[in-house]
């Protein structure tokens, strides 16, 4: 007679819907941050405020954006006052901002929640030097400036950015080269 | 901002002992604690100012022995210091830390515990949030200023001998198991620095109360400090030997300290912790100095948080409109500088606390750096923080 205390391993199954639906976030997070990347490497050339944050980053400085538990993730890094996309998965950094989980990514890459409401709401946390961190912080909202749409950064924003005439050309300039420069990177 | 964020957490697992006669209280915690080899980290300001002699009655009542005694900790603790006090720990087979002290004994005692917990002198690896992943030793924590809330927080700051750099640590781990208020031992704080702590309190309050984290749950907290730092902090002021004042102030950092170890806090701490770098002013200080700068910042987008701050504050405005009330508010606090300042010559710009003009670009390039300005309700840029500074000098 099976004892009815002894405690066996339960296997739960799982939906098939719900397999779907996890496949789902997973691929729009690794598109969302090979977009970032393919953003980052664009915007640190174009963008003289870009330009003029990243001076404060040592050379070399290696910073992973992804995640928990298991990705997707990517590894971006200064080069000479650039920033270059180094490839998927986290490559010797220095510094990680990490989602905690796909449903708390896919709010931030779809343009649902800020990064300021984010963080405030515990969904990211940062592994490394927060004064880096905060760097990093302001290189993400300025990415994101030049990427979403107005109607997006103006429900995202804590203050929307007002972008001027030139800043919005240099924006659809971005936009134009995005695609041809996911083609570049994706297969880094 | 609406009662109810659309997602918050909370915690605070500290047990705490509030009264007179609290430490009376210590071994029997100790004990269930598992604690029977204890190791004090204090400094030799609570050393000389017999506040240690008061702990170690408490334990000799109980015949434990302090197991090792470290009460050299700086007033800025440091990997070094931390790596070295680890080291003694060790090799006297503690099993458990009570920091007696300020901000920084607290912070000493954290740091240790990550590194004898994780066997490593490292420290550098467990920079950031939820970094640490061993179970840490037991730590009570015995404030003797009414300020930084430390006994209740996860959070532990140590400079980096180094990278001359500051590495934060946030983890639940980090929370003490107790925290133990006795006015006795708040009583030989000086008027300035009941002061100066004092105002620390109240800004980790009302940042707490009016930031993007804010929660029902740390709201409460963070009210009920404002309430006792309003009623108590000029008493504590005039008389320290006041026991009722020193544990209502004692009470008020503590439960400050609970609602901004939940909610963070803002551009008024973003500014302090990079005045307290550049220009060496004092953390409770600089607060004090820069609070009403704060409020006054953020009134356009927290005017009905600040208004609700009033009642606590003992503001009546009957028929008045939120914004006129907010700026009651910020007019109280101000008020209460002033009051402090008349008391015990408590700084009440920049300039008297020792700030120059020629410091106020490396103060605003810090401030930028600082993590507290993610949860700050306004945005703020550098040239902001410029203007922000100027202000305040």
């Amino acid at each position: 007679m099976p004892d009815p205390h002894a405690s066996t391993p339960m296997s739960v199954p799982v939906p098939r819907g719900q397999h779907l639906v996890r496949g789902a976030k997973y691929a729009t997070c690794k598109a969302s941050l090979l977009a970032l990347g393919a953003t980052f490497e664009l915007v640190s050339a174009m963008v003289p405020e870009m330009k003029d944050e990243v001076s404060r980053w040592e050379d070399g400085r290696k910073v992973g954006i992804g995640v928990l538990p298991g990705g997707p993730f990517i590894t971006i890094e200064n080069r000479g006052g650039a920033i270059r996309y180094v490839g998927s998965g986290l490559k010797d950094t220095d510094l990680n901002v990490l989602f905690k989980n796909l449903d708390s990514a896919v709010l931030i890459f779809t343009g649902q929640l800020g990064s300021a409401q984010a963080v405030a709401e515990n969904r990211v946390c940062v592994h490394g030097d927060n004064s880096k961190a905060m760097q990093v912080t302001r290189s993400l909202a300025l990415v994101q400036t030049y990427l979403f749409p107005g109607i997006i950064l103006r429900n995202t924003f804590k203050r929307p950015p007002a972008l001027s005439a030139s800043q919005l050309a240099t924006k659809a300039a971005i936009m134009a080269m995005l695609v041809p420069k996911l083609a570049a990177i994706s297969f880094r | 901002m609406s009662m109810l964020p659309a997602y918050y957490e909370f915690i605070c697992p500290v047990k705490i002992l509030s009264g007179r006669k609290a430490l009376s209280n210590l071994p029997y915690e100790l004990n269930l604690l598992g604690m029977h080899k204890p190791m004090v980290v204090t400094d030799q300001g609570i050393v000389k100012a017999k506040l240690l002699t008061r702990v170690t009655a408490a334990l000799k009542d109980a015949d434990i022995d302090i197991a090792c005694l470290y009460d050299r900790t700086p007033p800025d603790s440091s990997d070094r210091v931390v790596n070295e006090v680890a080291v003694l720990y060790r090799e006297k087979g503690c099993d458990g830390l009570i920091a007696v002290g300020g901000g920084s004994a607290i912070d000493t005692a954290k740091g240790v515990n990550i590194v004898v917990s994780h066997q490593t002198d490292d420290l550098l690896k467990f920079q950031g949030v939820d970094r640490l992943t061993a179970a840490l030793a037991p730590l009570v924590v015995i404030p003797t200023t009414a300020g930084t809330g430390s006994e209740v927080t996860n959070v532990s700051v140590i400079y980096n001998e180094t990278t001359h750099s500051k590495m934060a640590f946030m983890s639940n781990k980090l929370y003490p198991h107790v925290a133990l208020l006795d006015p006795v031992m708040t009583q030989t704080m000086p008027p300035k620095i009941t002061a100066a702590t004092g105002m620390d309190a109240l800004t980790h309050a009302v940042e707490a109360f009016t930031g993007l984290q804010k929660n029902p749950v740390s709201d409460a907290f963070a009210l009920a400090a404002v309430r006792l730092v309003t009623q108590y902090l000029v008493a504590a002021v005039k008389d320290g030997d006041d026991l009722d004042a020193r544990l209502a102030m004692a009470n008020a950092a503590l439960l400050a300290g609970v609602a901004f170890s939940n909610s963070m806090v803002g551009v008024v701490h973003a500014h302090a912790h990079a005045t307290g770098g550049v220009a060496h002013v004092p953390h409770g200080v600089a607060n004090s100095i820069l609070l009403p700068f704060g409020m006054d910042y953020n009134l356009d987008k927290s005017a009905a948080d600040l208004a609700a701050l009033a009642p606590a504050m003992g503001i009546m405005a009957p028929g008045a409109g939120e914004r006129e009330v907010a700026m009651k508010v910020i007019a109280a606090v101000r008020q209460l500088k002033a009051d402090l300042k008349a008391l015990c010559g408590l700084p009440e710009t920049l300039s008297e606390a020792g700030v120059t003009r020629e410091n106020i670009p490396d103060i605003a390039r810090k401030a930028m750096d600082d993590g507290s300005l993610t949860y700050n309700p306004t945005e703020m840029t550098y040239e902001e923080s410029l203007k922000f500074l100027a202000g305040a000098l």
